[in-house]
């Protein structure tokens, strides 16, 4: 067990590394830092300077173990676009993406889930059958599609929410929260239920399939042969059942949340981590690229490899028994 | 003779394909008497466990029951609503499923489960039901209940978890137990010590027992009485010793001459007899066991024979067996 | 071609999602076969800008869909944006079909380290969902080839990043299929009595994996059109000068607001048409095939 557990974060810590690499080729390689950071009249004291400052004369391996240096120290480089630190960059964009993403957990939790446990219990009811119907358009629908639908009918046709920006914010220590104003909740509804509509629907069908799949085991029928009552079978004994692979299946989606997230910021203009990465993007800022692969990548491998150790202490058939 | 405790009458049950209503049981009647054991037997699909099933109402579509009466110490089941028959369900009639290893609940550990199903039917507290919970753990002759009592199911091995549904079947003191194959998935070693044990339960408890089982030597050990399936119809019945000693029934003989060979997939064919049951929607006219019987005359291919009524031992045959074992 | 036609026997779902997708073909490769470019400055009328759907008040006959800022007929404009988003959808799937078939082939017959470098490689991809991936790889090509890039380069650029996102797919299909069959005795046979690598291949390997490949393939292919169309509506696909779903939905967007919903909206609807008429082919082909494609959500 602990041999395993070891050998799996090995494992992650070497593919974050080639990650790393990957990312640090791209930008030891693309573009000139010196011709991006410089302005067109700079002297040669002051190129020298700069390569000096960068360690752009230093052999590759060098530059490597400095470029990992710096990010463990919070120096994660130079952006070629805005000349600013790209540590900070990132931290004042941090808040909109983490707010964003948690209203949409929100909705997926108080929407998805009991929308997935009512098409799992009764799944040839009507309103099951409406909701299944939906559910395939929020599978097929493109994330920038739903955005720009919810737009049209929400912002422009009925005027009830902004279609772009965080409304009022308020700084709290290093953190600025939109979710203090009015302005600032009425601003996150469309692109949290646009982030969402993925989850949302995932979460509908997997709940779905699971509390089918568990609602016809043998335990079930016998604990019906034991006279339980339906609320606490299908509460109790067939959720616990159902529930935990669905969150497993969900944290394993989070790379696409992730994508999604960058369409949704693009579509809403959410001052966040995606937007930052999009205007990059356009302006091929390749430091700032770099950067958000590494971070996108560490998020995912890490989500992944806690999924793995820890849900055989969460699920007890999993678990490993001394013999 | 006192009321039965469990009074079936004409039970029948479909199963729905294509809209087209197949029989699965036909007017299957029998009585078990307080205390008694009846053993039902006969082979796989000959319609036992459907029968158990039927009387605690689970069937689920395709299979549906078009007719008959059950009652339970005089209430009739058949009528109760499904709010009520909830409140039969594991209070009044206990029951035990086949295979131990998917009967109990991957997630919730043992102590959960039975506590869950005594406070459902009994007046109990957390710790009373806890208290309870471990009596029955070593009264189903578990050691260490207080450990199996936090132990989730795959901690446990086939036995003891066919203990533990034994337990969750009987703890709420029901006054019927229907048991289906409770020793089929388990090891042979096991099941002479379950048997022994359903045994002394029941004679501690007093409960009336309906033990389902495709094997004669179970039914020997354990029955007082016995009503042998043949294709969905009850086509024998009798005290066991009498059933044993001089069956009527051409098939049971041929049974009895089967006996013991359960194979380990619990699918057992009586080799003995020439063919095989025939299956759901395939019941030819008349007796559903002329084609595979030596005995059977025109009127067998023609009409279907009633169980008659023979003073405790009856027979669904036109031509029963009990001359020539006689002479 | 039995297989196919046998798949499609009394489904009323994929056949007319089928019938529909022949219809998008037609509209989208020949209405621009007899109307002029609306994207060229003969095609567009600046008198007619934002003309609106012929039931709308000020609506004309002949521009049903109305027009856009530009005063190009939305009919006809729609008619080229579907056409370069399907041949981007198609050429990229193309691409990713050779390149991961490719990697696929080579892994599983040389096997060894080889094996290991691409299936790693195809590993340390899959942390990535293939929509970021292609904004990478566009914004890459960004770098290297310049900004300053024609309408042409741009398409290349983004067909090139869409195929390079979906290769992993095809490269496990066929390296997993090459290794069952690498080890069969007719193979074995057949290179003992001198028949070329190739040869084998073609013969022996192709039928088992053309089934898998067909249905990933289908699927990708709307996966690919929305990844292009999300692209260019984010700005870093197809510049809204060249006509393709996305840029029409982009440049429409701007006008959202101002109440011309009908130049993004219908754009929008065109594009979920297709996508869920190549989906319900997709996942129709899959549950008639069956074959054993890891489960993608």
């Amino acid at each position: 067990m602990i041999a395993h557990t070891t050998e799996r974060i090995l494992q992650t810590v070497l593919v974050l590394l080639a990650i790393s690499f990957i990312a640090f080729l791209l930008v030891a390689t693309l573009g000139d830092p010196l011709t991006s950071l410089l302005p067109p009249d700079a002297s040669i004291a002051d190129r020298q300077d700069l390569i000096m400052r960068l360690g752009l004369d230093e052999p590759l391996l060098t530059r490597f173990l400095h470029f990992l240096n710096g990010m463990l120290h919070g120096d994660f480089g130079i952006s070629y676009r805005t000349q600013d630190d790209i540590g900070p960059m990132i931290a004042t964009r941090l808040p909109a993406t983490i707010e964003l993403a948690f209203a949409s957990l929100l909705v997926t939790l108080f929407v998805g889930v009991p929308l997935g446990i009512l098409c799992g219990v009764r799944p040839n009811g009507i309103i099951s059958r409406g909701v299944m119907l939906v559910s395939i358009a929020g599978i097929t629908l493109p994330n920038f599609v739903v955005g720009v639908l919810l737009i049209a009918i929400f912002s422009v046709h009925l005027g009830w929410f902004p279609s772009f920006g965080r409304g009022d914010t308020v700084q709290i220590g290093g953190w600025t929260t939109g979710l203090l104003t009015l302005s600032g909740w009425r601003a996150i509804i469309l692109p949290a239920i646009t982030l969402a509509a993925f989850q949302v629907t995932f979460v509908i069908r997997m709940l779905r399939t699971q509390l089918l799949e568990v609602g016809q085991s043998e335990h079930i029928r016998f604990a019906r042969a034991r006279g339980l009552s339906e609320r606490r079978i299908w509460s109790t004994y067939a959720m616990r059942n159902a529930l935990l692979p669905t969150i497993t299946m969900l944290a394993l989606q989070l790379g696409n949340v992730i994508a999604f997230s960058v369409v949704t910021e693009g579509v809403f203009a959410w001052p966040g981590i995606g937007s930052l990465f999009l205007q990059s993007i356009q302006a091929a800022d390749v430091p700032v690229i770099a950067i958000y692969l590494i971070f996108v990548g560490a998020i995912f491998m890490i989500i992944n490899l806690v999924v793995e150790l820890i849900y055989p202490l969460v699920d007890p058939r999993l678990k490993r028994s001394g013999a | 003779m006192s009321e039965p405790v469990l009074k079936v009458r004409d039970l029948s049950v479909v199963l729905e394909r294509n809209g087209r209503d197949f029989p699965v049981l036909d007017g299957v009647t029998f009585d078990i008497a307080p205390g008694e054991v009846l053993g039902l037997v006969g082979e796989s699909g000959a319609g036992k466990s459907m029968t158990g099933i039927a009387i605690i109402d689970l069937l689920v579509p395709p299979l549906r029951r078009t007719s008959g009466t059950i009652a339970l110490s005089g209430e009739r089941l058949d009528q109760l609503s499904a709010k009520r028959m909830r409140r039969v369900r594991g209070k009044r009639i206990g029951f035990v499923f086949q295979d131990p290893m998917t009967s109990l609940n991957p997630v919730l550990s043992i102590g959960r489960q039975l506590t869950d199903t005594m406070r459902r039917h009994l007046p109990l507290t957390r710790g009373e039901a806890r208290e309870r919970a471990i009596a029955w753990l070593t009264r189903v002759g578990l050691a260490n209940p207080p450990r199996v009592f936090a132990a989730a199911p795959h901690e446990l091995s086939g036995g003891q978890r066919q203990r533990i549904v034994i337990a969750l079947a009987l703890c709420a003191e029901p006054d019927l137990l229907i048991a289906d194959e409770p020793t089929t998935a388990l090891d042979v070693s096991v099941q002479a010590h379950m048997l022994t044990l359903l045994r002394e339960l029941h004679e501690e408890t007093g409960t009336a027992m309906m033990l389902i089982t495709h094997d004669l030597g179970v039914i020997a050990k354990m029955a007082d009485r016995v009503a042998v399936f043949y294709a969905g119809r009850v086509i024998e019945t009798a005290p066991t010793g009498r059933l044993i000693g001089a069956p009527l029934h051409p098939y049971t003989a041929g049974l009895m001459q089967a006996t013991p060979a359960p194979d380990a997939d619990g699918a057992m064919r009586v080799r003995a007899i020439p063919g095989a049951m025939p299956g759901i929607g395939a019941l030819p006219p008349g007796c559903a066991f002329h084609p595979r019987c030596e005995r059977a005359q025109a009127i067998c291919r023609e009409e279907r024979p009633p169980l008659a009524d023979a003073g405790g031992h009856d027979a669904a045959c036109y031509f029963p067996l009990v001359e020539e074992v006689v002479s | 071609m039995r297989g196919l036609a046998e798949a499609f026997r009394g489904r009323p779902g994929p056949i007319v999602a089928a019938t529909l997708i022949v219809l998008l073909v037609v509209y989208a490769f020949v209405l621009p076969l007899v109307t002029a470019d609306p994207f060229s400055m003969s095609g567009m009328s600046i008198l007619d800008a934002f003309s609106p759907p012929i039931w709308m008040d000020g609506g004309q006959a002949t521009m049903p869909f109305g027009a856009d800022d530009q005063g190009r007929n939305l009919i006809t404009a729609m008619a080229y944006g579907l056409r370069t988003s399907i041949m981007v959808g198609a050429i990229s799937v193309v691409i990713g079909l050779v390149i991961g078939g490719a990697l696929g082939l080579v892994a599983g017959f040389v096997g060894g380290r080889t094996d290991a470098i691409i299936m790693r490689l195809a590993d340390v991809q899959l942390a990535y969902p293939a929509l970021l991936l292609a904004m990478v790889i566009d914004g890459i090509a960004t770098a290297i080839l310049g900004r300053g890039r024609s309408n042409e380069m741009a398409i290349a650029i983004v067909i090139v990043s869409i195929g390079i996102a979906f290769w992993v797919q095809y490269a496990r299909t066929i390296r997993s299929s090459v290794m069952v069959e690498r080890d069969q005795d007719y193979v074995a046979a057949a290179r003992v009595t001198g028949r070329s690598n190739t040869a084998i291949l073609i013969q022996h390997i192709l039928p088992n994996v053309m089934a898998p490949v067909l249905v990933i393939a289908t699927i990708n292919l709307g996966i690919a059109i929305i990844t292009e169309a999300t692209l260019s509506f984010l700005g870093i696909g197809i510049p809204p000068t060249y006509p393709s779903l996305g840029s029409l939905i982009r440049n429409g967007n701007n006008f959202l607001q101002s109440g011309e919903w009908w130049i993004s909206v219908f754009p929008c609807l065109l594009l979920v048409a297709l996508v869920v008429a190549v989906n319900v082919l997709g996942d129709h082909l899959r549950d008639h095939f069956n074959p054993k494609i890891r489960g993608r959500t």
